[in-house]
């Protein structure tokens, strides 16, 4: 094909034109972040967002505005599984993470090594929340389970926490029978007995327990419990730490497929990276999580008391394990909440 | 009985009342404080019941967001995903046309017709790539081997950014300003003459967007090529490609300057080397009143495009509240050679032909005018009172043949060498969806004397029912 030559020069010059015009506008163009986050994360990243987007213009001189998107984790992670384009996740656990990449790839099978701390930049653990006065005397997880205690958990299969909670109460059980798997799923199976709603999220626990007055204790996050106890509901209710709980490590990362589709792969890994400074540690310990950098978990010390707290994986194994054994169908939970109802 | 025994009498009988009294209010206590925990046994059941009512609500509600949304509208039938992401509209128009020419002595055309029938399928795919589809069964139109009729549109867009976008396929050539106009929003019932010197539709790729917030359109393409007037999607006669490019600016758009706001100028153009069969013109009652000498006998003479084709048209219009003013201008020059025999045969030469019109337009119900149709503001009811919007509408429009063209490559008994046509007006507008155009039309043609179409004026009443959606 003979082609003329003022055919060329408009080639060659709108090929110019696409190439330097596209990159003019991505460079000047403001940018839109997505962060797909669990349930009670609101506040925090209503602080943490702004704190990045100044961060960023200083830095870079681009403006950033970070959307947030919240619910249950692992229906947070379906969602995203199922082509909401999250740059980040932050979500309750690795689990959740790790079903990015076993259902869709959006992300590297190793992706916890991409951040200090397995990409958990802060930490947490479940304790309880009770009304003034604490009228049922709960102060472990044995009270949980007698008869007229009304306890106040999320869904395991759709909440994060609620795998948290379901987890602590089993070390715990576990822990008081020496070890006795079958002894630890009949405590569970009379904890659940007191449960008359499942939330499919910690803060439609929270809803239930604080806005519509259902039940006398609530399993949440140390975080969220302390926020209503200390700062929106002061005097109402009271915190109770359990003997024993479980260390949580809520994590993060980028959805790379997402962000590799959208150009935003930069920003989005500094805005992860951006929860590890001293400013992003500070506004997570302000927001009560236990901050993984120790000159901050020093500083706000006071607001979180000592209590002993296992791991997933030294007592389940692991999550891969917890999930396999607890929570997919078929497993302890299915068996015991359908003898609970 | 002695006063000691009396008072120890007085005594137990007054600690037993006390006892009884003390006892039943103890009862009554128990018996308030068991109805109290029942109350709050019954509150804590009813609040689980309404808490779950709750849940079934929120259920309910996040189904419906991700069910797809069917919708029928003005804008034609839509189904589309609860994200807006996938989206398939259902559109298309039809124009039931008459044609009456006045005293012209002609027999076989004064005719009703169906000008368009088109259905349009178009839609959008994962959010930002958008497809159409539009067939044509209008009176005429068949299928043929480049399928140029029927299929009058195919094409994917796709949106990377409101800047940048490219578009493949079958579409109009970025170039004409009336042929760029929808075929359903048109001001008078056939284009003026600019349009029959540019391009139609035709296949190739198109880059194109909208800079500075929408006031300013670029498109540039490359398309195999077409006559003038023609349309394509399939290249027969040469490996050649055109390129076009379309500027064209609306500077007030995004004012408050209402004066100012509906201004849009613009300029078009196309380059390409063209070769094959060339186009007769028509007047604006579709008849023809020039042809390039054609035959397939071996001693008659046959003209072809053989060579560079460029074409260039300014463009503007100006709407104002009720007021539509449009221009255009087009000059197409294309080298053409005598490939046939007889006389002239081997010549070439270099044609231009020209074009222009002007239109002006007025809606008297007070509408705001647009190149993109009239809304009206109360659609035509007879038990409700509204009349729809009325518009009247004046055009006047040329079309001048090289004079080099005569005799060699036409033939100056049968074909005119120019055209004057001025064309009046109404419209009414019925609703969104349905209008009427009423035409007068007069056209002279300047030679041609040997052709009943040409030796005389064509007076004309074209005539549509239109119903889009």
């Amino acid at each position: 094909m003979k082609i003329p030559t003022p055919i060329k020069a408009l080639l060659v010059h709108g090929a110019l034109f696409g190439v330097v015009f596209v990159t003019f506008a991505a460079a000047l163009k403001p940018v839109t972040l997505l962060n797909v986050s669990y349930d009670p994360t609101r506040e925090l990243y209503e602080q943490i967002n702004p704190a990045f987007a100044r961060h960023w213009k200083e830095k870079s001189g681009q403006v950033v505005t970070v959307k947030q998107s919240h619910g249950g984790s692992s229906k947070q992670a379906r969602a995203v599984i199922d082509g909401l384009q999250a740059d980040v996740v932050t979500l309750a656990l690795a689990y959740d993470i790790d079903a990015l990449h076993q259902n869709a790839k959006l992300i590297p099978k190793d992706w916890q090594k991409r951040l200090p701390n397995n990409s958990a930049p802060y930490t947490s653990t479940l304790i309880f929340l009770v009304r003034k006065g604490n009228p049922k005397g709960i102060k472990d997880w044995d009270d949980l389970i007698k008869p007229g205690v009304s306890v106040i958990t999320p869904n395991p299969k759709t909440s994060g926490a609620a795998r948290w909670n379901y987890l602590a109460a089993w070390g715990y059980a576990l822990r008081k029978n020496n070890g006795d798997q079958k002894k630890a799923q009949e405590f569970l199976a009379s904890l659940f007995k007191n449960v008359p709603v499942l939330d499919s999220g910690a803060r439609g626990s929270t809803i239930t327990f604080v806005d519509r007055g259902i039940g006398d204790v609530l399993i949440n996050w140390e975080n969220d419990i302390l926020l209503i106890a200390k700062k929106e509901h002061v005097g109402k209710y009271e915190v109770i730490y359990p003997s024993v709980s479980i260390l949580a490590e809520p994590t993060v990362s980028i959805v790379d497929k997402t962000v590799d589709k959208r150009g935003t792969r930069g920003i989005a890994e500094a805005y992860l990276q951006f929860l590890y400074s001293d400013e992003g540690q500070e506004i997570a310990a302000k927001n009560f999580y236990r901050a993984q950098s120790p000159k901050v978990l020093e500083k706000y010390a006071a607001q979180f008391p000592k209590v002993e707290l296992f791991t997933i994986d030294e007592v389940f194994g692991g999550w891969q394990k917890a999930q396999k054994t607890h929570f997919n169908d078929g497993g302890t939970f299915d068996a015991i909440y359908q003898g609970a109802k | 009985m002695t006063n000691k025994t009396r008072k120890v009498a007085l005594t137990v009988s007054a600690l037993s009342t006390l006892w009884a009294a003390n006892s039943a209010l103890a009862q009554e206590s128990e018996t308030i404080r068991e109805l109290k925990s029942q109350v709050q046994e019954l509150d804590q059941k009813l609040r689980v019941v309404e808490r779950r009512l709750e849940f079934e609500r929120e259920a309910s509600s996040e189904k419906s967001k991700s069910a797809p949304v069917i919708s029928a509208g003005a804008g034609g039938f839509s189904f589309r995903s609860a994200d807006t992401n996938f989206v398939l509209k259902l559109r298309g128009y039809i124009q039931a046309d008459s044609r009456w020419f006045i005293d012209d002595g002609i027999d076989a055309n004064d005719t009703f017709l169906l000008r368009r029938v088109r259905p349009i399928f178009e839609g959008t795919v994962f959010d930002k790539y958008d497809f159409r589809v539009m067939l044509d069964f209008g009176s005429g139109v068949s299928s043929s081997a480049a399928n140029n009729g029927f299929l009058q549109d195919a094409y994917l867009n796709a949106r990377f950014l409101p800047e940048f976008q490219l578009q493949f396929g079958k579409f109009k050539e970025p170039v004409g300003l009336e042929r760029l106009q929808s075929g359903a929003n048109l001001l008078f019932v056939e284009r003026a003459y600019p349009t029959q010197l540019l391009p139609n539709r035709d296949a190739g790729v198109q880059l194109h967007g909208e800079l500075f917030t929408g006031t300013l359109n670029y498109a540039v393409g490359i398309f195999n090529g077409v006559a003038d007037g023609g349309s394509g999607d399939f290249e027969t006669a040469d490996d050649e490609k055109d390129g076009a490019a379309r500027l064209f600016a609306q500077p007030f758009r995004n004012t408050d300057n209402a004066a100012l706001k509906g201004l849009g100028i613009g300029l078009a153009g196309t380059y390409g080397n063209q070769e094959g069969a060339l186009r007769s013109f028509v007047s604006p009652g579709q008849q023809r009143f020039f042809a390039y000498r054609t035959s397939t006998a071996a001693t008659a003479p046959n003209v072809e495009a053989d060579g560079d084709h460029w074409r260039l048209s300014p463009q503007g219009y100006y709407y104002w509240g009720p007021l539509g003013l449009f221009g255009e201008y087009a000059i197409s020059s294309q080298d053409v050679r005598q490939v046939g025999g007889g006389a002239g045969a081997g010549e070439v030469a270099e044609l231009r032909h020209t074009a222009w019109q002007v239109a002006a337009s007025y809606v008297l119900t007070g509408e705001e005018n647009s190149w993109r149709g009239i809304t009206p503001k109360r659609p035509f009811n007879l038990s409700g009172g509204g009349w729809g919007a009325w518009e009247i509408a004046a055009r006047y429009s040329e079309l001048d043949i090289d004079d080099d063209t005569f005799p060699i490559f036409a033939n100056p008994d049968t074909s005119a060498t120019g055209a004057r046509s001025w064309t009046i007006g109404v419209n009414w507008h019925l609703n969104r969806n349905v209008k009427f155009n009423l035409n007068y039309e007069q056209t002279d043609f300047e030679g041609g004397d040997q052709n009943p179409i040409t030796a005389q004026k064509e007076h004309a009443i074209l005539t549509r029912a239109q119903v889009s959606f």
